[in-house]
């Protein structure tokens, strides 16, 4: 098959089965197993198609002419791609005990989530400012919905209700930075943008500078970096697990996909101007959010606002990408592959051990799951050590290529900051091992059943060691190594 | 196979096999003693080929993340061979003394991978892959101490757990450093210790950077004022990771500051020899009085340790082949009686449940075997002549008196202080009146003499005839005083 025909099939495929599910929901044959399974199979086979050309450098526009460029697959989109339908396709695979045991998982959630990861699909593919406001809308309104799926909790509605508000309000930036760079670029087409970016003073692209920056705030607003990122507690907080997991891990990684490309391709030329902003950005997000997880009680909320600090970290890279040196833009998207695989498999663990209760999980509920279910309990360290980025898992190589880069591009003293930030995260992370380890069982022992989605949670546990440690010399699997080319033809695929 | 990847992986693999297959306790126990064993006779057998005029050995070099030059690089001189024969022998003999007491599987995987853990610490000759075990040595220990640690141990293990890890973080910031600087002046990256020791900094990059791997170096060891952490952990902790932390990890810290600071910052360690020698002897003489007015026998022996260690930062700085071959034999030495120490004050709360010396008294009438042996490994410490810890000291006075007459002077002076609070234990503990708590106390049983026995022996054999053991760290220090003479003369 050719790239251009899997870049039509993935979000056709994905497209195709959403609206039959979406019929055949209303159908009195169709139950809840079958509207599962279906979603579950699409995501493989268009994660299958989408892997087979991330092995080669490669970059074409999709049908330019119907397209007018707007969408181009290249190995940056394909890899993101990829991690998209894998993250969505884990989700599911270990929500299953969530799934089932609740009510409110109706057919038009499984539409729903298909839909995000369309909207996703093209964001990542697309090169041109309308295509990419299109489409991460529709991956947005999607998961506004996805949160408030859960009509019957206050919670659920209020942070439905919250994240709708703000992330439209924040979204009407986007419309009028692109308002702006088209009043003066005469285009909004992303290589059209550079091109006039580069061949005129800067002095005189005041309206494209500040119609950047308007772009910038949507983009920090959905990775909820502060001040932009108010929503995050509430919102992780309201969700159902599987949901927070998926916007934790996933929709998080599109919008890092978009800010990249677009980054790389026109904002570099400003970096004199945005370095700043960004680096003071990543300060205040990594203090905000070690301040926010330090004080929670329950584990979720922990989880969500630590994503706050990832973010943080993620800005350090983005404020290291120079035009002379782009190991920044590598680091990105392979502390993102890391980040992506432990918090799924953090907040799976959540979601397997809730069993669908709409309780939160607070820190004392672990106590003493390690003697009960030592493959669960062990599971979840090894997430919680990755997400502190203690060596030996995928999470410690993630910042050090993070750390490596900032150093690099002369932002030491970041990097430090970025390291004694990960010493607070110790704390946190590492409260989780206390309670699960060391403290006195006070729960009766629960068969959670379930074994798949246990394996998968076991899976991704040895997926984030292998991260750590692995190399194709000892066993012919693929290892750091092969996912450093993958992150570095996928960033050059972008030049071609 | 490898000798050195054996030493490493062997007890890694068997910890992790444990872990996932449940089985009876008493299997885990013989496995484990099975697999220090084989460690125990593949160290002997690297000590007896090991060829004390070659500078490094055994050397295996394999690519790791290859983008970065990161490599699976060990390799074994006559400085860390020491700490590896060291974690050799204690490990089987902890087993020994302690396998009636701990029936929990935590235990003993913990320690097979701790056994791991500071096997590549010590061997690693890439500063990544030593960072790696560096940090994951610490998971054992966090664990050991919050499974079957006393007190307040979650409060306790937390913190030490946090508070090397900042140290440990700063200096990862470090390494980087370094090698962004490597590859700014030789176009690739490269974590290697030899590769990275040629390039040129500015002497403030150079302190920094020092400044960098030194906190985390002193944190683990503890040099003053880093030393917070450690009486309480030693208390809380249970004796088979006390042991670790105090024969084996702080000595990890002290080897560091010979492997790594003074490869690559020779110079700048040599400026700043000044300050450490003098942070050393107050240390020695601040923990050493502190460690007078402690009631709490770990907490006694943990300052008393950190003295010692204090006095082996000084042996370093000193920089001359006495100190440093001092200083190394003094690691070893402690070690062996530092472990023999910890184990029997373990014996002793396991018979009277007491940590205090006050509750302590007369032990000498009612356990006459237990007496003689505290008694010795207490003098040991001390550096009583015969015994290994004496010859260490000459050493190291000797090597003081070199650098200077004053520091010689003081340094003769001060090691004396660990006389004071040994012979305060060892009236209190072992002399008087047997009392309510230690009337009925049991004196050793066979498999605690077959632990002490060896440990007691190699003491004695390391005092009396000290050529054959120091002729194998000698060519090692004679190099480095080489090299570190060597820029000088070309200027």
């Amino acid at each position: 098959m050719t790239n251009e025909l899997i870049a039509l099939l993935v979000p056709g495929l994905l497209l195709f089965s959403a609206i039959f599910i979406l019929l055949y929901g209303l159908s009195t044959s169709y139950t809840k197993e079958k509207g599962y399974y279906m979603t579950l199979v699409t995501l493989l086979v268009t994660f299958i198609l989408a892997v087979s050309t991330i092995s080669e450098k490669h970059s074409i526009e999709v049908l330019p002419d119907i397209f007018n460029s707007m969408l181009v697959y290249d190995t940056f989109s394909a890899t993101f791609i990829s991690l998209f339908l894998f993250g969505g396709f884990l989700t599911l695979a270990i929500a299953k005990s969530f799934i089932d045991k609740t009510s409110y998982f109706t057919h038009e959630s499984f539409v729903l989530l298909l839909f995000s990861l369309f909207g996703m699909v093209i964001l990542s593919m697309a090169n041109e400012l309308v295509t990419a406001f299109v489409a991460l809308e529709i991956a947005s309104m999607s998961v506004y919905v996805l949160v408030g799926l859960n009509r019957h909790s206050l919670k659920a509605s209020e942070a439905f209700f919250k994240y709708l508000l703000l992330g439209s309000f924040a979204a009407s930036f986007y419309l009028l930075g692109m308002m702006l760079i088209y009043a003066q670029a005469k285009t909004t087409n992303l290589d059209g943008i550079a091109e006039y970016i580069l061949h005129t003073e800067l002095h005189s692209q005041l309206l494209i500078v500040a119609g950047s920056m308007l772009i910038m705030i949507t983009i920090m607003f959905k990775i909820a970096s502060v001040p932009f990122g108010a929503w995050v507690i509430d919102v992780y907080e309201g969700a159902s697990l599987p949901i927070t997991a998926y916007m934790a891990g996933v929709f998080k990684i599109a919008v890092f996909a978009f800010a990249l490309r677009i980054f790389l391709s026109d904002y570099i030329s400003f970096e004199a101007i945005y370095d700043p902003l960004i680096i003071g950005g990543a300060v205040v997000t990594m203090i905000g959010g070690s301040l926010l997880a330090v004080i929670q009680n329950s584990v979720k909320k922990m989880l969500a606002a630590s994503s706050v600090v990832h973010s943080g970290y993620l800005l350090i890279a983005l404020a290291s990408i120079e035009v002379s040196n782009q190991n920044a833009a590598n680091a990105i998207i392979f502390y993102l592959f890391a980040y992506f695989i432990s918090a799924l498999g953090a907040f799976g663990v959540l979601s397997y051990i809730s069993k669908g209760g709409d309780v939160l999980i607070t820190f004392s509920d672990l106590d003493g799951l390690a003697k009960d279910k030592p493959l669960i309990a062990a599971s979840l360290t090894i997430f919680m050590l990755s997400l502190a980025g203690f060596p030996s898992t995928i999470g410690f190589i993630g910042k050090f290529y993070i750390f490596t880069s900032a150093i690099e591009a002369g932002n030491t003293l970041l990097a430090l900051f970025g390291a004694l930030t990960a010493f607070v995260s110790i704390y946190y992370y590492f409260k989780v091992v206390v309670h699960l380890y060391f403290k006195e069982s006070v729960h009766l022992s629960v068969d959670y059943g379930y074994k798949v989605s246990l394996a998968f949670i076991v899976i991704s546990a040895f997926i984030v060691l292998w991260g750590g440690v692995g190399t194709s010399l000892l066993f012919d699997i693929p290892g750091i190594n092969e996912l450093n080319k993958l992150t570095e033809h996928s960033i050059e695929s972008l030049g071609l | 196979m490898s000798t050195l990847s054996i030493l490493i992986f062997l007890p890694i693999a068997t910890a992790l096999f444990l872990f996932f297959i449940r089985i009876n306790i008493q299997i885990v126990k013989v496995l484990y003693m099975v697999v220090t064993s084989i460690i125990l006779y593949v160290a002997l057998k690297l000590y007896i080929d090991f060829d004390p005029n070659a500078p490094m050995q055994f050397v295996e070099y394999k690519v790791w993340i290859r983008e970065y030059g990161i490599n699976y690089f060990v390799g074994v001189d006559g400085v860390s061979l020491g700490i590896v024969m060291m974690n050799a022998i204690l490990m089987p003999l902890i087993a020994i003394a302690l396998y009636k007491q701990r029936d929990k599987h935590g235990y003993w995987i913990h320690l097979l991978f701790v056994q791991g853990g500071i096997m590549g610490a010590v061997l690693s000759l890439d500063l990544m892959l030593f960072y790696l075990f560096w940090e994951i040595m610490l998971l054992p220990i966090f664990f050991m101490i919050g499974l079957f640690g006393y007190g307040r141990k979650n409060f306790i293990t937390m913190k030490f757990n946090m508070y090397t890890i900042l140290g440990s973080l700063v200096m990862l910031i470090a390494i980087l450093y370094i090698a962004v600087q490597y590859k700014e002046q030789f176009g690739v990256y490269s974590f290697s210790l030899f590769e990275l020791k040629n390039i040129t900094l500015s002497s403030t990059q150079s302190i920094l950077v020092f400044s960098g791997f030194m906190l985390a170096f002193a944190i683990k060891i503890p040099i003053f004022p880093f030393h917070t952490w450690l009486t309480e952990t030693y208390r809380s902790a249970p004796t088979g990771a006390v042991i670790v932390m105090s024969a084996l990890m702080a000595k990890l810290g002290t080897y560091a500051i010979w492997r790594f600071l003074f490869t690559l910052f020779s110079d700048t360690s040599h400026e700043v020899a000044p300050y450490f020698i003098a942070l050393g002897l107050f240390g020695l003489i601040f923990f050493g009085i502190s460690a007078m007015y402690q009631t709490h026998l770990k907490k006694m022996f943990a300052l008393s340790s950190a003295s010692h260690l204090s006095l082996i930062v000084v042996g370093f700085f000193i920089y001359d082949v006495y100190g440093l071959v001092g200083s190394s034999y003094l690691m070893v030495a402690h070690a062996l009686s530092s472990a023999a120490l910890f184990l029997m004050v373990g014996m002793l709360f396991e018979r009277t449940k007491t940590h205090y010396i006050d509750s302590l008294g007369g032990i000498a009438k009612v356990a006459p075997r237990f007496a003689l042996f505290f008694a010795f490994f207490a003098l040991s410490i001390v550096g009583v002549p015969l015994t290994a810890g004496f010859v260490a000291e000459v050493l190291i006075i000797l090597g003081a008196f070199n650098y200077n007459i004053y520091i010689g002077f003081i340094t003769a002076t001060t090691i004396l202080i660990a006389m004071l609070f040994m012979f305060k234990v060892i009236s209190k503990v072992l002399f008087g009146e047997p009392n309510e708590v230690t009337k009925d106390f049991q004196d050793l049983r066979m498999h605690e003499l077959f632990a002490l026995v060896p440990l007691a022996l190699l003491v004695l054999a390391m005092g009396i005839f000290p050529n054959y053991f120091i002729k194998n760290i000698e060519p090692t220090a004679q190099f480095y005083i080489l090299e570190k003479e060597a820029p000088k003369n070309d200027k």
